[in-house]
């Protein structure tokens, strides 16, 4: 409603509606039902977790294009918090996965697969646990002008380093939180955009990948991200030195540098240097990223960071972040998210975003 | 359409039962594509590569190596969820498990082995090459042991138990008489008190009422394992005994009065054991017309529960006495090492050692939890300071330093500011209410800094390399001394003891074999720069010298 009324659109004027399994019951039926959309002719439950709402407005803009509907509203809202439900996804069963019987004998909750690629990352490129420590840093220096992050605190290198070691390297600092909460986005037609009294934001361009276990042959230095960036990039004929903000999926540290070197922000295996110094710092790094504090102070709705990224992504490109973290061109800005598991099967959303 | 009804499950896939049956072998099988060469793990009924569905099994060595891997603290097994290279060339997300997870490295190597999940279905589970050879060598330390054990019943047989006196109702005396009844044996349990022997027959009655609700007994063998215990204080019922257990309190008077008593009611022959932690074996003997039917028969609490027996061997001490003590402890589901007569014996020797130097430590600059923090993460269950305050250690430390006169600049205060343990709440640590997860508490780092400053000893930051050294080394000297004087009959025993009754880990072997993987030129070298800077306290025992001399270990000598 709020997206809605935030665009000056009824629900009358939906026609198209997208969700992923979070929302309760089969498919989009329940929220339909719940919301009274009653001019539906055009449905999109696609879920891939974290990246599932970038890959929405990507297939919004393409049904809108293709004349299938004119506005679009997305979805996303859970409570793992209220329903004690730790780090799974909402409505995504996972006893019936059938590689899982030939996996290991461990239940082993996200961290310890990114904190596997941290380890790598470090053997490889040399990578520190204060680089690391950064980019919780920069995510700390932004949450303290949100009202509504949950955590606010303004964090030195030293308290990351402090925090006590979840899955070794990984500290409970270089961890999202886990919070519950939900957000909308609306996605119209560029005629009727137009008609509507607020910034316009064009989809410029985007992708979207995946990678798997390939029956043995993972290669978990690079995500999937190489090539849902290089096909956003190639449809909005940009490049990365030409994005002033980005929204970078923030499930842990390391996701966020791995995927600046997939992205194509610097080279593979400079993520670590790239952020060091407060480079991801508005106002004082060349790149700012997830200015609201993102999943790493801020919130991090259903274990998914998805529509939270989308949504200070078009802040920024309205000009509407924060005054103390609003970037000064804000002309193309970016959005990337990883969902999934980095070190196994994950699918990569890249969205960049353009004002006019 | 309705849904399945409840209790039906997808069948397995056909692929899925051959990996199933192979991984039951201990084999790791990939499938392998005849059109185009490719492998691949989790094996389809098609190739992933080329669509194919001419497939083979192929047998994968089992052999890999570590592409990276990350650890699960508070796990109490050594769990390390890992990335796994296999010499196949598939690289498997996997775990390595009952290693050493601390000292991994990527590019390490790794072998398999398979776990079985709660339905018994084996999974994919990788550890290490060490772990496992740490494995054979405990299996052979195990076996040592019964070889001993049907030695000495090769030379004697043993005679027949079917009714054990348990003399003394406290703590040791009702944990033992639950362990003689839960194996079928029936106890008379003794005790002067009546009262105590109401507390004890209900205390025992809850043990086997809790193993029922748990589903480790039926209520009908339960309630005939009650039915075999009585309880009196009548000591002339000792005459139907065909073994007796002596667990009274810890005092050389007391015991060689209770030893007379036996000796004068036990019918002849009949075996009598003190359950004695401390005392000398020998002298309790020499208190009876026995002495060679006088052994000691060292549990650890709860008796029911730990694993190991040291059964004291006397100076008189007959082989038959051996082979019934051996036998029974067999028959108790108990590890029975049989260790010399020595103060602590075998198990206690080497963890007085340790806790000394703990306390020593906590002196110099070391606060509890980073202590314990060392020794979990080199393989221990638990620390030296949890495990005190769970089993009331500063009490008991305080009470016998008492009785000898002594001071504790750490534990005195601590007993004085009631802090018991995790009875209490507090102890080293502190405890939330009904929690049992020790926490660091100022006002116990305070009590030792001003332990500290009240002794004269500046604190100064000691690394985790020196305080493990500084508590396992000296076990090792001290294990040097007990085969020197022939109190550990082989080093392995030792080993033994360690594993079973203070949860030193499999895949780390044991003390000793620990000892000889450092390499006992090197910890001759560790101890003596230690005795440089600490003092004599860690002077290499002459043992571990003259087998440092030559290049030798403590697991290659033979038994004497």
């Amino acid at each position: 409603m709020g997206a809605l009324a935030d665009a000056g659109l009824s629900l009358a004027d939906v026609d198209g509606y997208f969700c992923g399994a979070d929302a309760p019951g089969l498919g989009g039926f329940s929220m339909a039902e719940y919301l009274g959309l009653t001019n539906l002719r055009y449905m999109d439950t696609t879920e891939t977790g974290g990246s599932s709402y970038l890959l929405h407005v990507s297939h919004a803009a393409r049904a809108i294009a293709t004349g299938q509907c004119n506005v679009a509203l997305i979805t996303m809202a859970d409570r793992p918090l209220a329903a004690n439900a730790g780090p799974v996804l909402a409505g995504v069963d996972m006893s019936l996965v059938p590689e899982r019987d030939f996996a290991s004998p461990v239940a082993l909750p996200p961290v310890f697969g990114y904190a596997q690629i941290a380890r790598r990352h470090m053997y490889e490129y040399g990578t520190t646990p204060e680089q690391l420590a950064w980019v919780k840093v920069a995510a700390s220096h932004h949450a303290q002008h949100n009202p509504h992050a949950k955590l606010r605190d303004v964090l030195g290198i030293e308290d990351v380093l402090a925090s006590p070691l979840v899955a070794d390297p990984l500290r409970r600092a270089d961890c999202c939180v886990v919070t519950d909460g939900g957000g909308a986005l609306v996605v119209a037609r560029p005629e009727i955009a137009k008609g509507l009294k607020r910034p316009l934001v064009k989809l410029a361009g985007a992708g979207e990948a995946m990678k798997h276990n390939a029956a043995g042959r993972m290669q978990p230095m690079h995500s999937a991200g190489v090539h849902s960036a290089a096909r956003a990039f190639a449809e909005a004929g940009v490049a990365p030195g030409d994005i002033r903000y980005a929204s970078l999926y923030d499930s842990f540290t390391i996701t966020v540098i791995m995927q600046l070197e997939d992205i194509g922000f610097c080279e593979k295996g400079q993520g670590g240097r790239f952020v060091a110094d407060g480079n991801l710092i508005s106002g004082i790094g060349k790149l700012p990223f997830n200015t609201d504090g993102g999943g790493l102070c801020s919130n991090h709705p259903g274990n998914k960071g998805g529509m939270t990224k989308m949504i200070e992504a078009v802040r920024q490109c309205r000009g509407e972040a924060h005054p103390a973290v609003q970037v000064k061109n804000h002309d193309l800005v970016l959005a990337h998210a990883t969902g999934g598991l980095m070190s196994s099967q994950h699918m990569a959303g890249t969205v960049i975003l353009e004002a006019e | 359409m309705l849904g399945k009804p409840k209790g039906t499950q997808t069948p397995a896939s056909a692929e899925f039962q051959a990996f199933t049956e192979a991984a039951q072998r201990g084999i790791l099988v990939l499938r392998e594509c005849q059109d185009c060469g490719e492998l691949h793990h989790y094996p389809r009924a098609h190739c992933p590569f080329c669509a194919g569905r001419n497939l083979n099994w192929r047998e994968a060595s089992g052999r890999g190596r570590l592409y990276s891997f990350t650890r699960m603290p508070g796990e109490r097994r050594a769990v390390a969820p890992a990335i796994v290279d296999l010499d196949e060339g598939l690289r498997l997300n996997t775990v390595v498990l009952d290693a050493d997870v601390h000292r991994l490295a990527i590019g390490d190597a790794v072998q398999l082995r398979f776990q079985p999940d709660p339905q018994g279905t084996p999974r994919l589970a990788f550890t290490t090459p060490e772990a496992e050879a740490a494995r054979a060598y405990s299996a052979r330390a195990f076996e040592a042991v019964d070889a001993d054990r049907e030695g000495f019943a090769a030379s004697c047989a043993p005679a027949p138990v079917d009714t054990v006196a348990v003399v003394g109702g406290g703590n040791m005396g009702i944990g033992i008489a639950t362990a003689f009844l839960k194996t079928g044996i029936s106890v008379m349990l003794m005790d002067q008190n009546a009262d105590a022997l109401a507390g004890a027959r209900a205390r025992i009655a809850e043990t086997l009422e809790r193993d029922v609700q748990r589903g480790r007994l039926a209520a009908d063998h339960a309630a005939l394992r009650i039915a075999a215990l009585e309880t009196t204080t009548d000591m002339t019922r000792l005459a139907s005994a065909d073994l007796v257990v002596e667990a009274v309190w810890e005092d050389m008077a007391l015991k060689q009065q209770v030893f007379a008593d036996l000796d004068r009611l036990a019918r002849p022959g009949v075996c009598l054991c003190s359950n004695t932690s401390t005392l000398d074996i020998d002298s309790i003997a020499a208190a009876t017309g026995r002495p060679d039917r006088v052994v000691g028969f060292h549990f650890f609490n709860p008796a029911h529960v730990m694993r190991l027996l040291e059964v004291v061997r006397g100076k008189e001490t007959s082989t038959e006495t051996l082979a019934l003590a051996t036998q029974v402890g067999m028959r108790l589901g108990k590890v029975a090492v049989v260790v010399g007569n020595a103060h602590g014996f075998v198990g206690n020797r080497l963890m007085i050692a340790r806790e000394q130097e703990a306390g020593r430590l906590l002196l110099e600059g070391a606060l509890p939890d980073q202590i314990d923090a060392v020794l979990t993460r080199f393989g221990m269950p638990m620390g030296s300071f949890e495990m005190q305050d769970m089993a009331g250690g500063i009490e008991l430390s305080y009470r016998a330093r008492q009785a000898r006169g002594e001071k504790s600049p750490v534990i005195d205060r601590l007993f004085e500011a009631g802090r018991l343990g995790q009875k209490t709440g507090k102890g080293y640590y502190r405890y939330e209410p009904g929690r049992k997860r020790p926490l660091v508490d100022p006002e116990a780092t305070a009590i030792i800094e001003a332990a500290s400053a009240a002794e004269g000893i500046e604190r100064r930051r000691i690394d985790g390399a020196e305080i493990e050294d500084r508590l396992i080394l000296p076990m090792i000297n001290e294990g040097a001394k007990l085969l020197a004087e022939g109190i550990a009959a082989r080093a392995s025993d030792i080993d033994v003891v360690w594993q079973t009754g203070f949860g030193w880990p499999e895949w780390k072997g044991g003390p000793m074999y620990y000892a000889d993987q450092l390499g006992l030129a090197e910890v001759h070298k560790r101890l003596s720069s230690l005795q440089g800077a600490q003092g004599v306290r860690f002077s290499p025992a002459p043992l571990l010298t003259e087998l440092a001399a030559k290049s030798a270990t403590f697991t290659a000598i033979e038994a004497t």
